[in-house]
């Protein structure tokens, strides 16, 4: 097995009764962007916190350029770290707080200053060396700690939603520096977030935590076009989950699903849930669907409400059997679309998959 | 997230051993020479509570601290009332006033006391040359200059806490009681009064409390022929060396203070957080 | 309407007075002594028929007063030193320890506060006569940290609440150690904390009268001691010049203690 960079094995931490993080295995090679993304609880922090060293584990491993650092305590780990909250020294300056990690290693005063320099112009604050932290806004502060992270050339940095403070056009230019800062620097960044839009722009690769567990771990692009379960499919984009009448196995593996208006598909791909419950339901993205010609391809819906949004409008419609049901497009192709109004949707039946729930 | 927390625990021991060692221990050593001296058993506890020396010291000691909380109460609820709804600017200056008198030094407090309560003092100069009296009033070396004394001290520690709990009152309250009909006096005892209530009590506990084991006021202004507990203490330890008699002494004190406290805390926390 | 100052009616003058009186009352008594303290005459008659700085000058000439005020000032100083540092880790424990307990381990910190102080001082008089303690330094100082210590974990508890944790933990991550992160950082972000705790440790010592009594020697006297025998013997005036030069100072660090509060609730 090639080693990478950084490697999670088998990771397991439990508080008493509680498990946080139940079995987690991750091979990251250097320099890659990977976000762990999922809810509050699913264990995502809890395992960026054990990279960091700040909790005993219960059970597995982390190495670092094939070395356990699991003994190794969190001052003697090199990593960097970036936190949810503001963890600026308040009574240092900007440059202090910076040199503070290199200080701390005994560096020389020449050697500290450059380095200083050169990490608050990477994250172009080199005019602010001599404020205090509470003179500075959120979004600067959280670029001094990543200044001050990265000071000392750490190997891995970790961010623990550092950015979930702030407004969301002052999250958009941060999340634009930080790509930035990583294609300049190279450094293998494990970022942890809850927005999945945020996931999106900045991950080379996401791992969708649930439950303490990795549900998935892929591109965006892959979780997109092919999610793994249904909890991803529902946390990246948006989704739709039809009801399914009856679902039959057919000879190559795949399956035909009946809707609860009657309408059938053949080959459709499965995915299979721990539950073994034996009830699926078809996932088709709102941004599949569009107003097709009666006696097409496709379910009857009543219109229930149309909503502008610019660039596009989306539509709230309801099906024969009662369900809600979203669909996405381009405004001008839902212009016509009245409330009350009942039309077909179609899509296209393969792009669809059958979740067990 | 937390670096293991029991080795924050370690952190507390220096202070816990030298709380153990120079506090917890030498108090229960006290209390077990109460039952050892001058040889085992209550003999101790009886002398106090029979002799009739000694019975006089505990119940003069409940006395005037039950004199003093009452006193202080009385005298002290319509200040509180007043600051609790006094302009700012007033209220500050009363605030001052209060402050003041209990940061002074309490040597410094009590020794005022000493000389104005002197025969040849002003309050007795003053009472006579008003014609009120006709000789000059024992007010020191007695319960009553104790007394005025501790009141003295007292009424900050009932005024404060109480009118804090004033405030608390949302005076929608009364203005309700008045639309409903209420004329004042009314308003004050069906409202007001009971509103306030546990407020004056958790101050009058603090007072009684502080009140019974009080050492230097009573000593300076009372007469050795009605001593309070404390001095009592004092003198059984110091002067007579009667550890057993003394612990015993100590012990009714620390267990009525301590119950008391509990009670307060149990019913009224939160509303005399002033120590 | 009984809590609206301005619908009070009649009752507002009677409030006024009651308080307006027991301003007075509690006023007139520390004016008076520091009045007294610069009257001319030896029995302390009021008015006094002149004024005189003669009682400074007595307490300043005094050699066993000025003995005593030292002795008050270093014993002030070893508490605070002691309390502040016991004071520190105690309230690190209780904030950012996790263990079952802390309830109880945090009334017990407090409870040199809650108890009579005559059962301290004979408690405390007890042990160290049997050790040989009595009328030295280190008891002196060990009864009255005892006394102090509850001021401290409370001010340094207040000041540790509100220190972000995280804080403490990046310091950790930039590499330093754990005590190395408390002394570079923690430490100095909570320096108002400390101060007021050193300042209410002082005050707790050297306005301390009763304990000071029974730690005392006839060599190892602290102002108030000296104050309590002198008060016990005789009134003269130079008690007053004392009592009024404790009460300036006691006011001048209450008052520092004050701004200090201000400046930590903003």
């Amino acid at each position: 097995m090639t080693s990478s960079f950084l490697s999670i094995r088998n990771l397991r931490k439990s508080y008493g009764e509680v498990v946080a993080v139940d079995g987690v295995s991750l091979e990251i090679p250097r320099g890659e962007f990977l976000t762990f993304l999922g809810p509050s609880g699913s264990g995502k922090s809890t395992t960026l916190y054990a990279v960091a060293g700040f909790d005993e584990i219960t059970s597995g491993d982390i190495l670092l350029e094939d070395r356990s650092i699991l003994g190794v305590p969190p001052n003697r780990r090199n990593i960097g770290m970036v936190f949810q909250r503001y963890t600026l020294f308040p009574h240092l300056t900007v440059a202090e707080n910076v040199a503070f990690p290199l200080r701390v290693r005994g560096q020389d005063r020449t050697t500290v200053k450059k380095r200083v320099d050169e990490m608050l112009a990477l994250v172009r604050l080199s005019n602010f060396a001599d404020r205090m932290p509470a003179q500075l806004s959120g979004g600067q502060q959280q670029r001094v700690a990543l200044a001050r992270a990265l000071a000392y050339d750490p190997p891995v940095l970790l961010m623990d939603e550092p950015l979930s403070a702030l407004d969301k056009k002052l999250r958009d230019e941060i999340q634009i520096e930080i790509r930035r800062i990583h294609q300049e620097t190279g450094v293998t960044i494990l970022y942890v977030t809850h927005d999945q839009e945020e996931a999106l722009r900045l991950s080379d690769r996401i791992a969708v935590f649930n439950h303490g567990r990795i549900e998935q771990i892929g591109t965006g692009e892959d979780l997109y076009t092919k999610p793994a379960t249904r909890f991803v499919a529902e946390f990246i984009g948006d989704s739709n989950f039809f009801e399914v009448a009856t679902v039959a196995s057919q000879s190559d593996g795949r399956a035909r699903a009946t809707l609860p208006d009657g309408t059938v598909m053949d080959g459709l791909v499965t995915h299979r849930a721990t539950s073994r419950s034996e009830r699926f339901e078809l996932m088709v993205r709102p941004q599949w669907l569009s107003v097709v010609n009666e006696g097409g391809k496709g379910i009857r819906v009543t219109v229930n409400d149309v909503t502008y949004l610019g660039d596009s409008s989306s539509a709230l419609l309801e099906t024969s059997w009662g369900q809600a049901i979203w669909l996405k497009g381009p405004a001008a192709a839902l212009r016509g679309l009245t409330a009350g109004q009942t039309v077909m949707v179609g899509w296209d039946f393969a792009k669809s998959e059958l979740f067990e729930i | 997230m937390a670096l293991s927390s029991d080795r924050n625990f370690r952190l507390a021991l220096p202070a816990l051993v030298f709380l153990l060692l120079f506090f917890i221990v030498p108090v229960l050593a006290l209390l077990l020479r109460s039952v050892m001296e001058p040889e085992w058993g209550f003999q101790n506890y009886a002398e106090l509570f029979t002799t009739n020396t000694y019975a006089r010291v505990m119940f003069n000691t409940f006395m005037v601290a039950g004199l003093v909380t009452l006193i202080s109460l009385l005298l002290g609820y319509p200040v509180a009332w007043l600051l609790a709804i006094m302009p700012r600017g007033l209220a500050n200056i009363v605030f001052s006033i209060i402050l003041l008198s209990m940061w002074t030094n309490l040597l410094a407090r009590t020794y005022a006391w000493m000389v104005l309560l002197q025969r040849t003092g002003i309050i007795n100069k003053t009472l006579l040359s008003l014609g009120l009296i006709t000789n000059p009033l024992p007010l020191i070396n007695n319960l009553i200059g104790v007394t005025i004394g501790m009141v003295y001290i007292m009424l900050p520690f009932i005024i404060l806490p109480l009118h804090a709990t004033m405030r608390a009152i949302d005076p929608v309250i009364l203005q309700a009681s008045a639309l409903c009909g209420a004329g004042k006096w009314q308003a004050f005892t069906r409202v007001l009064l009971p509103l306030s209530l546990t407020g004056a009590i958790a101050g009058a506990l603090m007072v009684f409390v502080m009140s019974l084991g009080y050492f230097v006021t009573p000593a300076l202004l009372g007469g050795t022929s009605n001593m309070m507990l404390a001095e009592m203490i004092a003198q059984l330890v110091q002067s007579l060396l009667n550890w057993g008699l003394g612990g015993a002494a100590a012990f009714v004190l620390l267990s009525v203070t301590m119950l008391l406290y509990a009670f307060q805390v149990r019913f009224f926390s939160g509303y005399a957080d002033i120590r | 309407m009984l809590l609206n100052y301005n619908q009070l009616g009649s009752l507002k003058y009677v409030l006024l007075g009651i308080t307006g009186v027991i301003c007075l009352f509690l006023l007139l008594p520390v004016i008076f002594i520091i009045l007294l303290s610069f009257g001319s005459s030896q029995w302390m008659i009021f008015p006094p028929p002149g004024w005189t700085l003669r009682w400074y000058g007595e307490l300043f000439d005094d050699p066993r007063w000025f003995e005593a005020a030292f002795t008050s000032f270093k014993l002030g100083l070893m508490v605070t030193v002691l309390s502040v540092i016991l004071g520190f880790f105690a309230s690190y424990a209780l904030i950012r320890g996790r263990f079952a307990g802390r309830g109880f381990l945090r009334a017990l910190f407090m409870t040199p506060m809650v108890m009579p102080v005559v059962v301290v001082a004979v408690a405390l008089y007890a042990m160290f006569l049997r050790v040989g303690l009595s009328g030295t330094w280190l008891g002196f100082v060990i009864a009255h940290t005892i006394l102090a210590f509850p001021f401290a974990v409370i001010a340094i508890s207040n000041s540790l609440e509100r220190f972000d944790k995280a804080i403490e933990d990046a310091a950790i991550l930039c590499g330093a150690s754990h005590l190395e992160a408390i002394w570079r950082i923690t430490l100095p972000s909570i320096r108002l904390g400390i101060l007021s705790a050193a300042l209410f440790s002082f005050l707790a010592s050297w306005d301390e009268v009763v304990v000071a009594i029974f730690m005392a020697s006839p060599t190892l006297q602290t102002l108030p001691v000296r104050i309590w025998g002198a008060l016990r013997q005789d009134l003269t005036p130079v008690i007053a010049a004392a009592s009024s030069l404790l009460v300036i100072l006691t006011l001048v660090l209450m008052a520092i203690a004050a701004s200090l509060q201000k400046v930590l609730n903003r």
